[in-house]
This record gives C-alpha cells, sequence and structure tokens, in this order.
C-alpha cells in the first residue's frame, strides 16, 4: 500500500509518496503553487504516479498539509503544517528541539519535546518581513535570479543594516542604500539579517537546540548563517528542507492507515 | 427544529423564535427577533452562531438593545454616569443611587466590529489624530462627536494612573473636545516592603496598605461628585446595598463560568460566555435586568448539565482564552477546529471575583480597584491566569492580541513565557482584527493546530 502527503504552500505544492508499511520514500514531486490549487496538486499528482507507475487504486491514504490544504479535494484529511513538519523533521533529525520553517509567505517556530511531539508554536504571517518573499521582492529590485542570492549574500564584506519593519519600506530603503553606492552582496545579506531578526521577535528569550530549519527559504545559502548569527545559537538546515511538511502529511497518512 | 442545545445561525434563529412563542415563550420588553437588530447596521451578527436557547436569546437581546435602555433612562430622568477605563469598580458606587445609569463608553470599540466597518467612528478618530496605532477603543471619539450611538454621560470619570498610555491619550484628546473628566489615580499595584503593612486583595494579589489608603481616598473624591450629580447623598448602608447586588452578579457568573468550564460535554458556547461575562462590567447599563438575565442563562446551563446534554464533541481541546476578540466570529471558529473554552481572562477577572462584605464599602471597592489585573505587572496577570488555568483544567493557553491594544502587544510574551514554563502546556498567540475574513485560513491553521498539539499531548 501507498499513501501520500501533499503540502499544499503557497508558493510551491510539495508531494511525497511513500509505502504504509514500511514509511519508505518512493518518489517526491513539486510544482509551482496558483490560482487553480486543486488542478495543479492534482497534475502533479497524476504525473507523479505516471512517472513511477504507480496505480491511482494502490494509494490507500492522501493526507493535505499546508496554506492550501482545505482546497486538495482528493485529500482524505487534512492535518495542519506545524504538525506535519514536526513529523517529518523528527523523522530526519530525531533530536531536533526546535524548527524554524520559513516559507514563501509565512514563517514558524515550533517547539517539539523530546520525543518530537509539538509543545507550541509561534506564527508570523501577517507581515512579509520574516518570510521568502522579502527575498523575492529584493531579487527583483536588484535584478538579480532569487537562485543566486545566497551565492551573491556569501561574497559580503559588511552587511547593510535594514532597519525597516516592513517590506514595503525596506524596498525604498534598498533604493536608498542602491543610490548610495552600497554593494548588492551587502545588501542582500542585510535583507537576510532582516529576515534573521523577525524570526529571533518570534523564537522568544529561550529557544532549545537542536534547531533544525526548513522551508523553501532554507534553500537558499547564507539564510542558516544569519540565524545563526541572530539566535546565537546553531541552526542546522534539514535535509531536503522544501520537503519536509509534505514528508510528515505522509507519514501520519501511513500512520492512519496502520492505526486503523 | 430541536430543542435540543445547538448553534444555529441568525436567520435559523427565526424559526426558533416563532417555535419558542407557540410553546409560550415569556419575553422582557427589549425582546423580540434577534434578526432584527441588523437594521442597525449590525451587520457581523449575520455571520455568527449563537446558542439556540431563550436564555441565549434574551442574554443577546439584552446586549444589543443597550444604547435604547441609555436613552430611556435619560428620558426618564436618570443621569447618566459614563465610567471610563473603569471595569468594575464605579459602576458598583453608581448603581447604588436609584437616579443614576452608569455605562461604560470605552465599549465603543466594539461598534465598528460588529458593524464591519461600516461606520464613521474609526475615520473620526483618525482625523483627530487619533489612528490605527492607537488602541481600538479610539471608536469611542467618534462615538461622542456624532451621538449616533449613546446619549453623552452627564458625568465623566476616568482612571489614570496603571493604564494603558494609549487609552489616555484617547481619554485626554476626548477631554479637549469639550468632554470634562473627572480623572482618578490608579496607581500600580506594588509588592509591599518586608517592613510594609500589606493587605491580600480579593483574587490573591497583595499591595501595601498605603496604596488601598490613596485609592480609597480617590473614590471618596469621585463619590462627593457622583452625589453631586445626583443630588443625594450615599451612605455606607446604600454603598453596602450596591456592592450585595455586584455581588449577586459575580456569584452568579461564578457559577455560570465554574458549570461550563467543567462540564463533560460543553453546555454553552463560547460565544455567549464572552457576552455573559461583560455583564459584570456595568451590568449592560442595567443591574437588576442583569441579574435575571444570568440566572435564566445559570438554569439553562445546570439543566443541560443535569441532563449530560451540551454541544461539540467530549474530547473537545480544553482551551484557557486571554483577551477579547475584536472579530466574535473567531469563538465560532474554535469551536469548528475542534477546541472549547475553559477559563478566560477577558482582561476584567477581579470584575468577576466577590468584593468583601465584611470592610466598610468604600475601602472595600478601593481593595477591588487595586485587584485589577491591568493595574499589577504582566508577571502578576500571568500567575493569575495560571491559578485559573489550573482550576479549570485548562490543556492550552490562547492569548488574543487586538491590534494596536498596546497591553496585548506587550503582555502576550510575559505571559506565554511564564505559563510556558509553570504548566508545560501549548501556548499559542493569534492575532484577532476586527474583521478576521482575510486571514481565516491562517487563523484556523493556529487554532487547529493548537487542538492537534492537546490531542497528541493525550496520547501516552
Amino acid at each position: 500500500m501507498i499513501c501520500a502527503g501533499i503540502d499544499a504552500g503557497s508558493r510551491t505544492i510539495k508531494i511525497v509518496l511513500m509505502t504504509a508499511e514500511t514509511q519508505e520514500v518512493i518518489a517526491k514531486g513539486l510544482a509551482d503553487q496558483g490560482v487553480e490549487q486543486d488542478k495543479l496538486t492534482q497534475e502533479l499528482f497524476q504525473k507523479l504516479l505516471k512517472k513511477n507507475d504507480i496505480d491511482r487504486k494502490d494509494v490507500a491514504r492522501i493526507v493535505a498539509t499546508g496554506y492550501g490544504r482545505n482546497a486538495v479535494s482528493f485529500a482524505d484529511t487534512t492535518i495542519t503544517e506545524i504538525t506535519c513538519h514536526a513529523v517529518g523533521v523528527h523523522q530526519l533529525v530525531k533530536n531536533a528541539m526546535t524548527i524554524i520553517d520559513i516559507g514563501g509567505e509565512d514563517s514558524k517556530l515550533i517547539r517539539l519535546d523530546k520525543t518530537g511531539r509539538v509543545r507550541d508554536f509561534a506564527m508570523n504571517d501577517r507581515c512579509a518581513a520574516g518570510t521568502g518573499r522579502f527575498l523575492e521582492v529584493v531579487a527583483r529590485r536588484l535584478g538579480v535570479d532569487i537562485g543566486s542570492l545566497g551565492e551573491l549574500a556569501a561574497k559580503s564584506r559588511s552587511p547593510a543594516p535594514i532597519s525597516s519593519m516592513c517590506v514595503v519600506f525596506a524596498e525604498t530603503e534598498i533604493i536608498g542604500l542602491l543610490a548610495s553606492g552600497v554593494a548588492r552582496e551587502d545588501i542582500i545579506a542585510g535583507v537576510q539579517a532582516a529576515i534573521a531578526a523577525r524570526i529571533t521577535a518570534l523564537a522568544g528569550r529561550n529557544t532549545d537546540t537542536p534547531i533544525v530549519f526548513t522551508g523553501g527559504v532554507a534553500l537558499v545559502r547564507g539564510m542558516d548563517a544569519a540565524l545563526q548569527s541572530a539566535l546565537g545559537q546553531t541552526v542546522t538546515v534539514s535535509p531536503d528542507p522544501q520537503m519536509t511538511g509534505a514528508l510528515g502529511a505522509a507519514i501520519l497518512a501511513s500512520n492512519q492507515i496502520t492505526h486503523y | 427544529m430541536t430543542d435540543m442545545p445547538q448553534q444555529i445561525t441568525l436567520q435559523e434563529w427565526d424559526h426558533r423564535y416563532e417555535q419558542l412563542q407557540r410553546t409560550g415563550l415569556r419575553q422582557p420588553s427589549y425582546g423580540g427577533l434577534l434578526s432584527r437588530h441588523i437594521e442597525d447596521g449590525d451587520t457581523r451578527l449575520s455571520k455568527l452562531r449563537y446558542d439556540n436557547s431563550a436564555a441565549a436569546l434574551r442574554l443577546w437581546n439584552f446586549l444589543l438593545t443597550e444604547e435604547d435602555r441609555l436613552h430611556k433612562a435619560r428620558a426618564e430622568g436618570k443621569k447618566l454616569v459614563g465610567t471610563m477605563k473603569d471595569l468594575g469598580t464605579i459602576p458598583v458606587m453608581a448603581y447604588s443611587f436609584d437616579n443614576l445609569t452608569a455605562f461604560y463608553p470605552d465599549g465603543a470599540w466594539w461598534i465598528p466590529c460588529v458593524m464591519e466597518l461600516n461606520t464613521s467612528l474609526l475615520s473620526i478618530a483618525d482625523k483627530l489624530g487619533i489612528d490605527e496605532s492607537f488602541c481600538p477603543v479610539r471608536a469611542m471619539l467618534g462615538a461622542f462627536l456624532t451621538g449616533a450611538h449613546f446619549p453623552i454621560p452627564d458625568l465623566l470619570v476616568c482612571s489614570v494612573g496603571a493604564t494603558c498610555d494609549d487609552f489616555s491619550a484617547i481619554a485626554q484628546r476626548l477631554n479637549g473636545l469639550g468632554y470634562p473628566i473627572s480623572w482618578w489615580e490608579i496607581p500600580h499595584r506594588r509588592t509591599p516592603e518586608p517592613d510594609e503593612p500589606m493587605v491580600m486583595l480579593p483574587g490573591g494579589f497583595s499591595a501595601p496598605k498605603c496604596q488601598i489608603e490613596f485609592v480609597e481616598s480617590e473614590l471618596q473624591r469621585l463619590q462627593t461628585a457622583i452625589e453631586d450629580l445626583a443630588g443625594q447623598r450615599l451612605n455606607d448602608k446604600k454603598l453596602s446595598e450596591g456592592i450585595k447586588k455586584a455581588n449577586l452578579v459575580r456569584s452568579l457568573l461564578g457559577e455560570l463560568r465554574q458549570l461550563t468550564f467543567t462540564a463533560p460535554l460543553c453546555p454553552m458556547p463560547a460565544l455567549e460566555m464572552l457576552i455573559a461575562e461583560m455583564l459584570a462590567i456595568h451590568f449592560c447599563s442595567d443591574r437588576n435586568e442583569t441579574i435575571i438575565v444570568l440566572q435564566d442563562l445559570l438554569e439553562e446551563v445546570k439543566s443541560r448539565v443535569r441532563a449530560g446534554a451540551g454541544f461539540l464533541s467530549p474530547d473537545a481541546a480544553r482551551i484557557f482564552w486571554v483577551n477579547p476578540v475584536a472579530d466574535l466570529q473567531v469563538m465560532n471558529l474554535l469551536e469548528d477546529c475542534g477546541g472549547r473554552i475553559c477559563g478566560t481572562e477577558f482582561l476584567f477577572t477581579h470584575a468577576l471575583d466577590i468584593i468583601p462584605q465584611n470592610l466598610p464599602p468604600l475601602e472595600a471597592l478601593a481593595q477591588m480597584a487595586l485587584a485589577d489585573p491591568m493595574v499589577g505587572s504582566s508577571i502578576d496577570r500571568a500567575s493569575r491566569i495560571c491559578a485559573d488555568i489550573s482550576t479549570f483544567g485548562a490543556e492550552a493557553l490562547l492569548i488574543s492580541r487586538i491590534p494596536g491594544a498596546s497591553h496585548c502587544a506587550l503582555e502576550g510574551q510575559v505571559i506565554s513565557e511564564i505559563v510556558r514554563d509553570k504548566l508545560n502546556i501549548p501556548v499559542v498567540e493569534i492575532e484577532v482584527p476586527p474583521l478576521t475574513d482575510s486571514i481565516r485560513p491562517t487563523l484556523r491553521t493556529r487554532l487547529e493546530a493548537l487542538v492537534e498539539i492537546v490531542k497528541k499531548r493525550r496520547e501516552k
């Protein structure tokens, strides 16, 4: 039997297929999110099944998570991304105590207990300054590809201070910095530090270690270092950080089959 | 339509109303169809789900006719006292006079919320320089200037000192607009020095005796102003009688909370409990009717508990809720997500505590004023929340912030950390603006996640 975890995020859709019995990952897929969330998810799902020669009827259970989870009409059930990320990360990093998840439109700090259960969480989804959206705005403004941001930031010698708490104002600030001749590398590193500062505010005064970093933004080189610097603690990027939510959803789907 | 406890829409209430009428529903003068209040512009009401009991109908009608009651009181020659930044002290004094009606102009912050922002109250405040960076209580300025909601009080009293800075700014702006205010000072409640005489306050806090004496002298000054307005003196006997009536309201609420928050099946929804608790502040402008409304509601809850009837699943996550919400719909949302309220702290817990009746009455009121969780440190407030969470057996804490309200921004983190450390239960913060429609998915995620966490913790 096969089960599926679907993370219908605000920017991308991620799917993990796994065997229900052994929880072995069979296939993973990723596609851009859009207006027709259900259709796009269905397309990715079908594509993944076809590519791996899996019949739809062999998929016994589907759990959807993420911002668009309720739009996935063919899911058997939904579970929040908080729970799914925790399960996914715990599978990959058994001793993780804190998860920082920075996605396209929100960021979360999830506290775990020693067994991997969620203790509680803090979430920012009303301010783009602590999310991947900030990096997109900067990439556009600087005329660089978002994929190259990390590489450029690594060349920074003196990260530019970004003082605005709001992305719109920060963009104005960036224009000013460019006008005054600040290097692109330093601006990007400054933006990374600003995002990290927002996450620190979510963390409060106590952050248990190990801290594991997930979400699409974890793929941007230098973001882990910026978080480390802001938190004053070691931050480890999760293996396959974009897929942890979908992985957790697939594991939970498998558990549901096993338990019922 | 069934008589079993149910949450129903405003439209469904119309049918339910007819059904209740056919079975002999007795109604007060302010009774009638709930849906008629939409005509007043309270459009948010059409998006809520309500308890289907006659007691809940009476509660809602009582709440939604307060403005009429105030206008009627004025027409009958009663004097009106606006008690600002005071959650449950001066109204006890004012209602000890038979020719006064006290109300809470700050409550105007809810008007734009229930009217789905289709009112000019906030834009009037904007034009006065009190913009959205201030507490939503700024809507009160618009209510005073338009006179469209409550009659302008004959006397305005307002506490200052250990109160929110943004509220003080709003009240001072009001004063500057030509609405004179009798200010009284409430000091920041501090821990007594080791060699200083101290007093244990209702609710469990303590304060130096000199602070009680100071607040008592402030209340004495206010009493004189209120006596001048009423044209009669207030002796200890009358004030004690007023305290006794206020305590009746508080004990009814105490029993209602205890039964509702601890019953195996939730017997009364979160929304109605929020409204019921609000009656403690100033009795919704009619103390005697408040008592009847609460007696009805308590009777309904008792009969449901006896019958083992209620709402929601028996395994609903037991949530303790801190701070009132700007959008009432969020109380429904928690229940949709699998949670139920088991304990609340809507900023006026002290107004639910019994006022000491074995003390000189003014001293007793001074103690109550200083027992306000908001006039002490956030650590004190968190301690009270911890104690109440334990009393009601809540499994998680939800802190709801009101955008612009400074105490929410500053206190949330302190409360979270203390509750987490002391009780080891999950704590989640949400922000609830007046209209949550556009952020419903993210609010739902937070609430569902909290419920998931609670249920997972139950597994051994």
